[in-house]
């Protein structure tokens, strides 16, 4: 900025006359730093200033330098370390500080309320989250009992139907106590399996079920001992059969039965 | 004209301020008080409120001594502030509401040549003659800045007159003191 238009601006005034703003006045002393002509330009305005007040001095009573020399001497010397601190008016300063402790204090509450709320509603969330599982759960539980009653309900109708021979096999000598039962319908062909007690095999057996016809061994399906479902439906067997057995077989079946290990077989 | 040639070094004076030597104080008084006091009773007419402001500014002189920065201006200015704006504080505060800036500069002047003529009466006159010498608007802006209180914004809204016009009158107008008053 040119120097001159900066000193003619009247920005010099307004500072010897403390009329800026804190900015302005910063502006100014880095001004006046910078450049020598602007700290003489403000030294004459203050003179001039000063020569004005001096011109246009008015006496006051003599009575007042008495009350003030009175208060600067009663001033201890101690006080002189301690920082002269100015008072705020009381009025609008008080209120204020009523105004920012009122505003805290709503603003607190509503915090406490805002978690208050927060936490029921996260409890109320887990709550129903656990209710819905539990209800999942009954539902699974429901569905299982039921397809097992459907199971029960059907085996009894094969067991009772009279169209179904009841076929019993006993254990054999290789495992007496071993027993299960064939329910045989001639005339459908169909085999259902219920198992009474049959020993438990490794991860690589199972057990096969043979029909004997006209001497022959047909196979009739393999099957797990501890399967759960009440009666097992087998491969169908058409008429003729005059036996039934089982025989202990690598996973996946044989064509042709291991005699051997028969664990059980019953005559139709 | 210029500065009384009798007072000692602004910054002796701030110095010894700052050790809280009384004396100082007393000397400060005895020099400043009158300029101080002339320039507080332009602002505020009522007598006792212009007496209880410059007993303020004084001990606020004394109090806040150490605030005071040589670096940024004459320890006068320094002063002649405080005492304006204690004056203007107390002219808009309630109590004063009712008396206004409702003088004129002639009044002023008039009071001082009649009433309070002190060490410097020739000057009272003399600054009506130099005051008189200025041009009307040039005077105008003076007289509402440094007899009033006004600031230049506050000049430019009430009077609509744009701000830096304002700034350029007071700068002219004091100018045209200064040459007249022979400050160097």
């Amino acid at each position: 900025m040119n120097i001159e238009e900066y000193i003619s601006s009247g920005i010099l005034e307004a500072y010897v006359m403390d009329q800026l703003s804190p900015a302005e006045r910063t502006e100014v002393e880095t001004m006046a730093t910078a450049h020598p002509e602007i700290r003489k330009e403000l030294e004459k305005i203050e003179l001039s200033m000063e020569s004005l007040a001096f011109a246009t001095a008015v006496t006051p009573p003599a009575d007042i330098k008495d009350k003030l020399m009175a208060q600067v001497a009663s001033a201890p010397a101690a006080e002189k370390a301690t920082p002269v601190v100015e008072m705020k008016p009381e009025g609008s300063f008080g209120m204020l500080r009523f105004a920012a402790a009122a505003s805290l204090i709503v603003a607190l509450g509503s915090a406490i309320m805002a978690f208050n709320y927060w936490y029921k509603w996260q409890s109320a969330e887990d709550r129903l989250a656990s209710l819905i599982a539990q209800n999942e759960q009954f539902a699974d539980n429901y569905n299982q009992v039921n397809q097992q009653l459907d199971d029960i309900q059907n085996a009894v109708a094969i067991m009772n139907n009279t169209a179904y021979k009841r076929v019993v096999m006993n254990g054999t000598d290789n495992s007496p106590e071993s027993q299960a039962t064939v329910y045989w319908n001639e005339a459908t062909a169909d085999v259902y399996l219920s198992i009474q007690n049959l020993k438990a095999l490794s991860q690589d057996q199972q057990y096969q079920l043979w029909a004997i016809i006209d001497g022959k061994p047909v196979d009739a399906g393999v099957f797990d001992p501890n399967g759960s479902n009440f009666l097992v439906q087998m491969k169908n067997i058409g008429p003729n059969a005059a036996a039934f057995a089982v025989t202990i077989e690598p996973r996946g079946g044989s064509e042709n039965p291991s005699l051997e290990t028969m664990q059980v077989v019953g005559n139709v | 004209m210029g500065l009384p040639n009798y007072q000692i070094d602004q910054d002796q004076l701030v110095a010894q301020m700052k050790a809280r030597e009384a004396d100082a104080f007393s000397y400060l008084y005895d020099n400043y008080s009158a300029a101080i006091y002339g320039s507080i009773s332009r602002i505020v007419n009522d007598v006792d409120v212009a007496q209880e402001v410059l007993q303020d500014a004084f001990m606020k002189f004394w109090d806040k001594i150490d605030q005071y920065d040589s670096s940024k201006g004459r320890f006068f200015t320094w002063m002649v502030n405080i005492s304006r704006n204690l004056a203007i504080d107390k002219l808009r505060s309630k109590e004063m509401k009712k008396v206004g800036k409702t003088d004129t500069l002639e009044t002023y002047v008039s009071g001082i040549e009649r009433d309070h003529l002190n060490h410097l009466s020739i000057d009272g006159i003399g600054l009506k003659e130099t005051l008189s010498s200025l041009r009307d608007e040039e005077r105008f802006i003076l007289e509402m800045v440094y007899f009033k209180g006004y600031t230049q914004s506050e000049i430019s809204e009430e009077f609509d007159i744009p701000l830096g016009t304002v700034k350029t009158r007071l700068r002219m107008g004091l100018k045209n003191m200064r040459n007249v008053l022979q400050v160097e």
